[in-house]
């Protein structure tokens, strides 16, 4: 049976099995697909079957209905099409994909086959549409480092994907001191999240010498030689990559 | 001299393998990779798109990205003078590799445009760069790259699919995502919008770290323990990707499997030697005698 998943800021909101029936999308109660935006009109779009076919149809709505990147009157859906009504993403997901879908790993289905998402075209149709309702942007965490003790440096953003902590002037993080290595540590962003490494010096997390690397958590505290400073993460508006 | 070699020692050798299949389903081979042992760059593509399309977008990608990447390194060209706005938070190298997939980003997406026959063409990406002070790990899309190092394993890419993007934010569990229908949708590929963000990662190399880059026909079929399991008993990187490549072929290969393997040796970290050690113990003396100094007279 095909399937149309409905989503929202790229989160499934609910799954509706296509019946051999038509359906319609709108705001109003009435539809089959209510999607209560205001970006949707009354009576946006349906959705016909013809044999083995499903075709959508826009019901002259006020913003249009899209499939994929391209705003369409009426069109045959495919698997994998991406029908786009206001800020709402309905994935099409064809019959041929759902008698696969159970079936062990390693068999040929339309759902091994990798589809893209048109984000982009999402993108540019929220930023056209102004309604009040903002996108989420999610906000990002950056790492910062405040010094607790040995250098006077206050606090210090970690704005590079590698940090380097030494006395050499390449270092993001210059610190002074006999001892002190040209590198003595790095502190990398990783997918996992951030990460100090010793690369010579004498590094301490929490009290504890480190032998290689050690994963971050807020409020660890680290010394390295004589400068002790606490790592954090606080949000930040700049996006990062 | 290097000035890396300050502080690590620098003997770098690099051992690579690499190894693409058809797999026992499809009809044609959408994957591309290259291994420039030369410049220390290592790159997998995913293709998609009908007839031959999926092949040519993953093709040029890896092409566009080796040749202009080459070409920014010999003329040791500046941040600003590459492709799109530099980010700061890159080194120059960094922003060479963000610079080259964007590039190709812009030209698939120009071509799938131009010409009918490449409409709806993409590819994913992932993009490593190795040398002694510092390695490069850049994807977009669900191809990855794959860090094991003292006997862990750790991801060095981020899928760019619906289901990876909803485990982070915590809305589905990792054992939902490999069984979700919608697990091979794409929020992000090469081909597909005018521009592309790439995320890309630097880390320290450090002695006998082993990557692994591949396209989805492996971890579709492979999981990142199993991974580890493999790479802990055989890291040399040929008899790595033959054996890799001979079990998603047990699993039924559904899709295209490409893989790149990639073995750093001859990084020294200066971490026991007798004089470093007595060093320590010194700048310990030193930190306690200037605390309790404080201390006094305060």
């Amino acid at each position: 049976m095909a399937r149309l998943v409905l989503m929202f800021n790229k989160q499934v909101v609910k799954e509706y099995p296509l019946m051999k029936e038509s359906i319609t999308i709108g705001r109003n109660e009435e539809n089959t697909i209510q999607i209560s935006n205001l970006a949707v009109s009354g009576y946006h779009a349906r959705i016909d079957v013809a044999g083995n076919d499903y075709i959508l149809t826009d019901l002259q709505s006020t913003n249009g209905t899209f499939i994929n990147d391209k705003r369409i009157v009426s069109q045959k859906l495919s698997h994998g099409d991406n029908i786009i009504v206001g800020k709402h993403v309905i994935l099409f997901v064809g019959a041929g994909a759902e008698v696969a879908e159970g079936k062990s790993a390693g068999l040929k289905t339309d759902l091994d086959k990798t589809m893209m998402l048109d984000t982009a075209k999402q993108k540019e149709l929220l930023s056209k549409q102004k309604d009040g309702t903002q996108a989420a942007d999610a906000t990002t965490k950056i790492g910062v480092i405040s010094f607790i003790e040995g250098a006077n440096v206050g606090e210090v953003e970690l704005k590079k994907k590698l940090t380097k902590i030494g006395k050499a002037d390449t270092s993001e993080i210059q610190l002074s001191g006999l001892f002190m290595p040209a590198t003595a540590a790095t502190i990398s962003r990783r997918p996992s999240g951030y990460v100090i490494t010793t690369m010579g010096g004498k590094i301490k997390v929490n009290g504890e010498v480190i032998k290689d690397s050690v994963a971050l958590k807020d409020f660890d505290t680290i010394e390295v030689g004589k400068v002790k400073f606490q790592f954090y993460q606080r949000e930040t508006s700049e996006k990062q990559g | 001299m290097n000035p890396v070699g300050l502080w690590i020692g620098v003997n770098l050798q690099v051992k690579s393998s690499g190894i693409t299949d058809v797999g026992l389903k499809r009809d044609g081979n959408e994957d591309s990779f290259s291994i420039e042992d030369s410049l220390g760059i290592y790159i997998v593509a995913d293709g998609m798109g009908g007839h031959l399309a999926g092949e040519i977008a993953s093709k040029i990608s890896v092409e566009i990205i080796n040749k202009v990447f080459r070409k920014w390194v010999e003329k040791d060209v500046s941040e600003e003078d590459i492709f799109g706005e530099p980010d700061s938070s890159l080194s120059r190298k960094g922003n060479y590799i963000l610079g080259g997939i964007r590039l190709a980003n812009r030209v698939i997406y120009e071509l799938a445009l131009e010409k009918k026959e490449y409409h709806g063409m993409g590819t994913t990406i992932v993009v490593l760069l190795v040398s002694p002070s510092l390695v490069i790990a850049a994807n977009v899309g669900d191809s990855r790259i794959y860090l094991i190092r003292d006997g862990e394993i750790e991801r060095l890419s981020k899928d760019h699919s619906i289901v990876a993007e909803q485990v982070e934010m915590g809305m589905m569990t990792e054992e939902d995502a490999e069984n979700s229908p919608l697990r091979h949708v794409l929020t992000r590929n090469l081909g597909s919008s005018e521009e592309v963000t790439p995320d890309i990662f630097e880390i320290e190399p450090a002695d006998n770290d082993c990557f692994i880059l591949c396209s989805d026909g492996l971890t579709d079929l492979v999981n990142d323990q199993e991974l580890l399991d493999m790479t802990k008993k055989e890291s040399d990187p040929d008899a790595l990707c033959k054996n890799l490549i001979n079990v998603v072929l047990r699993r039924g290969a559904h899709d295209n499997a490409t893989i790149i393997s990639v073995l750093l040796t001859g990084i020294e970290r200066p971490k026991s030697g007798i004089f470093k050690k007595v060093g320590f113990l010194i700048e310990d003396i030193i930190i306690r005698l200037q605390k309790s100094f404080k201390k006094i007279i305060q």
